[in-house]
């Protein structure tokens, strides 16, 4: 999709003023937060909810070292599946960008006579616009993950979440939805609703010639492609068309089906707070002769769209995601104005790191801000991506390539002036300490920052108790005297 | 090939190995190889006691059901009470293996075939059965159809109680040396019915897959 990232200040006003879409994202935040702790608590059967798991914590370093494996002889791991995969009777196809991706798959799609596309979750099709270069050549894309289809009927809406693409929307929303688009009588009830997508998607499933997949995790030592869902719609994808085309980062890539095992503990828990994800599955090459069902035809697409370009530099750590949404579900920010605003694919901390990264800082200026910095995304992440850190490195490339408005560079090279004059600095502080007091009127917070009067758009600005911190620090030691 | 190649010499550029010698070039494919040969395992919850009684409480807590027989001759009449106490239809396919079963004699209509979009209950055996997470293991094959655990509404497994394994390696450690070391073309582990929490992410059972899944374990098999 085109990135609107360079809008998240409008976008993301807009988010606080729907009152609507508050009320939803407080409930996603609930559900996953809570989840994820019961389930790191329960590991093992150790630990508490609010004490670091020692067990969960070793898993974590874990998940860190089998990625830092692969991403340190990347080109041999590359080489090593595609040799692999290849043996065992897929074809293995590159794309340097979604220009190529699109091109790939018209092209496997028109060797194959293929009319409509089946696809389960794929976030790289998200980046390539693949369902527009497929509906205009002809072909439809069927989105089958619940929340995709959702969006996809609403639209073509962006997923505002990686694992609920559609949590920005609430019952009633869905409900209109399905009421209008599948000219049904109109269902209340969530299982209802679930029924007739399952319905209507069945159809679907039972008549595409193609599935589209993107991949959890890639095998190296037995050339295959891991898919984790709960809705099954992974399993339908590779298991009913005659194509199977993959999607993937070159990233994706683990040695062993044992690591793939150690992952897949840390995956699930982070993710939704599960053990296990309800189908897991692992495909390798295609049907054999006599096999009851599969592809006949088996393609990965191996993507670099960036990634290449984070490879041995400060921000490969970033390179280990195994996208499972927790950054994002313990995000203060992205609690708070979901991921519309974010404008991009990715939501939240790792989709501000990977906006900035994947579609230029001067793209996306406003999202490395975009966070309180304090971190809770590092401490869940579980492959130990340091993303508050790295959004700090994002804040300090944008200042040394100048990136930043006029205006700012302008207010901190006066702040800096006045702060290296200790007598100025005093006196600018109490001129401003008295300016906020006069502002509040005698109560607690400002409702209007006269200076300023966006930054109280969706809040209200703390006053100022007393004076400065130098006089309050003076009255201090007085009183000890 | 050219976006292959220069996708890779990104990579190498970036690694700084664009104009490494072949030895250390050699060296660090090695390194590769000798990681799959290890296939060291990471760190895994102490699965101690009974696995038989570890992967039931597993699979109920993913809303499977379970029920337990002494032999596979009571196979039969397992999922005829089954199926009669939830009303479901007496039809059913079922894979190869099961097709000798007297399914006959318990008031069933079994058909031994992959499932078609419209068969309402499945049943299957599995690979293997993996204690840790409450999970079945399938292995596609000429006479292992995936449709069968997938289209049904019901899905019903039966799971030789010999066949449970503590964790998804030992899964994996038993495919290699029953089948070899190149996977079958699709290993899939299914842990409970399928489900969605996509509206408003409340979880609600039978999305895409099974509405249910009836575990029958074979104590004695």
């Amino acid at each position: 999709m085109r990135s609107q990232a360079m809008f998240f200040q409008r976008r993301s006003g807009e988010a606080l003023a729907d009152a609507r879409l508050r009320r939803n994202l407080d409930g996603l935040r609930d559900k996953f937060v809570g989840m994820r702790a019961r389930a790191v608590s329960a590991y093992a059967d150790h630990g508490t909810a609010t004490v670091p798991n020692p067990d969960f914590e070793a898993l974590r370093d874990a998940g860190a070292a089998i990625r830092d494996r692969v991403l340190k002889d990347l080109d041999v791991w590359l080489e090593l599946f595609e040799h692999k995969a290849t043996q065992r009777g897929a074809r293995v196809h590159w794309a340097k960008d979604g220009r190529e991706i699109c091109e790939h798959v018209l092209a496997i799609a028109r060797q194959h006579g293929i009319t409509k596309v089946i696809k389960s979750k794929s976030m790289l099709s998200e980046e390539a616009q693949l369902n527009v270069a497929l509906t205009a050549a002809g072909i439809e894309p069927v989105e089958t993950d619940l929340g995709e289809y959702i969006l996809q009927i609403s639209g073509n809406e962006p997923p505002s979440h990686i694992l609920a693409p559609a949590a920005h929307k609430n019952l009633d929303e869905v409900a209109d939805l399905f009421a209008e688009k599948h000219g049904k009588p109109k269902k209340t009830e969530i299982p209802a609703l679930t029924r007739e997508a399952r319905e209507v998607l069945r159809e679907h499933f039972l008549s595409a010639g193609m599935g589209i997949s993107g991949g959890n995790f890639l095998i190296a030592d037995t050339g295959s492609v891991a898919l984790v869902t709960n809705e099954g719609n992974g399993r339908m994808v590779t298991t009913l068309p005659k194509v199977h085309v993959v999607i993937t980062g070159i990233e994706k890539i683990v040695p062993t089906l044992e690591d793939f095992a150690t992952l897949m503990r840390l995956l699930p828990r982070s993710a939704t707070g599960q053990e296990i994800s309800n189908y897991v599955s692992v495909c390798t090459g295609t049907k054999g002769e006599a096999d009851a069902d599969g592809p006949e035809h088996t393609y990965f697409i191996l993507v670099d769209n960036g990634r290449a370009g984070l490879v041995g530099s400060e921000f490969q750590e970033m390179l280990r995601c195994i996208r499972c949404g927790a950054c994002m579900n313990h995000c203060p920010v992205y609690q708070t104005v979901g991921g519309h605003a974010y404008g991009w694919v990715y939501p939240g901390p790792m989709g501000s790191v990977l906006t900035s990264l994947y579609t230029g800082l001067e793209n996306a200026l406003d999202l490395p801000h975009a966070a309180t910095l304090c971190n809770q995304c590092g401490v869940v992440c579980p492959v130990r991506i340091p993303l508050a850190e790295l959004q700090r490195k994002l804040r300090e490339k944008q200042t040394e390539r100048r990136l930043r408005p006029w205006t700012e560079r302008a207010a901190l090279g006066i702040w800096a002036w006045v702060a290296q004059r200790p007598a100025l600095y005093a006196l600018a502080a109490k001129l401003g300490v008295r300016y906020l007091r006069w502002l509040a009127d005698g109560q607690n917070y400002i409702k209007v920052l006269g200076l300023a009067p966006g930054w109280t758009a969706g809040r209200d600005f703390p006053a100022p108790q007393e004076g400065t911190f130098r006089e309050l620090y003076k009255r201090r030691q007085e009183n000890r005297t | 090939m050219t976006s292959r190649n220069d996708i890779l010499a990104r990579v190498r550029a970036n690694l700084g190995v664009a104009a490494e010698s072949d030895a250390a070039a050699a060296e660090r494919r090695q390194r590769a190889l000798a990681t799959l040969a290890a296939r060291s395992e990471g760190p895994r919850p102490r699965i101690s006691g009974d696995l038989a009684q570890r992967f039931a409480d597993k699979s109920m807590a993913m809303a499977s059901t379970l029920a337990r027989v002494a032999t596979l001759a009571q196979v039969p009449s397992a999922v005829a009470a089954y199926l009669a106490g939830l009303a479901l239809p007496s039809r059913a396919v079922c894979w190869p293996a099961f097709a000798a079963l007297d399914w006959r004699e318990a008031g069933l209509d079994i058909a031994a075939r992959p499932a078609h979009g419209d068969d309402l209950v499945g049943i299957t055996g599995c690979f293997c059965a993996i204690a840790e997470t409450g999970t079945l293991m399938l292995a596609s094959g000429p006479d292992t159809a995936a449709t069968t655990s997938l289209l049904p509404e019901t899905h019903i497994a039966i799971v030789p109680q010999s066949r449970i394994m503590p964790v998804m390696e030992a899964g994996f450690a038993l495919l290699r040396a029953e089948q070899g070391d190149d996977l079958p073309r699709a290993v899939n582990f299914v842990s409970g019915p399928s489900r969605t929490g996509d509206i408003e992410q409340t979880i609600v059972l039978g999305a895409h897959g099974p509405y249910r899944v009836h575990l029958i374990l074979v104590t004695g098999a």
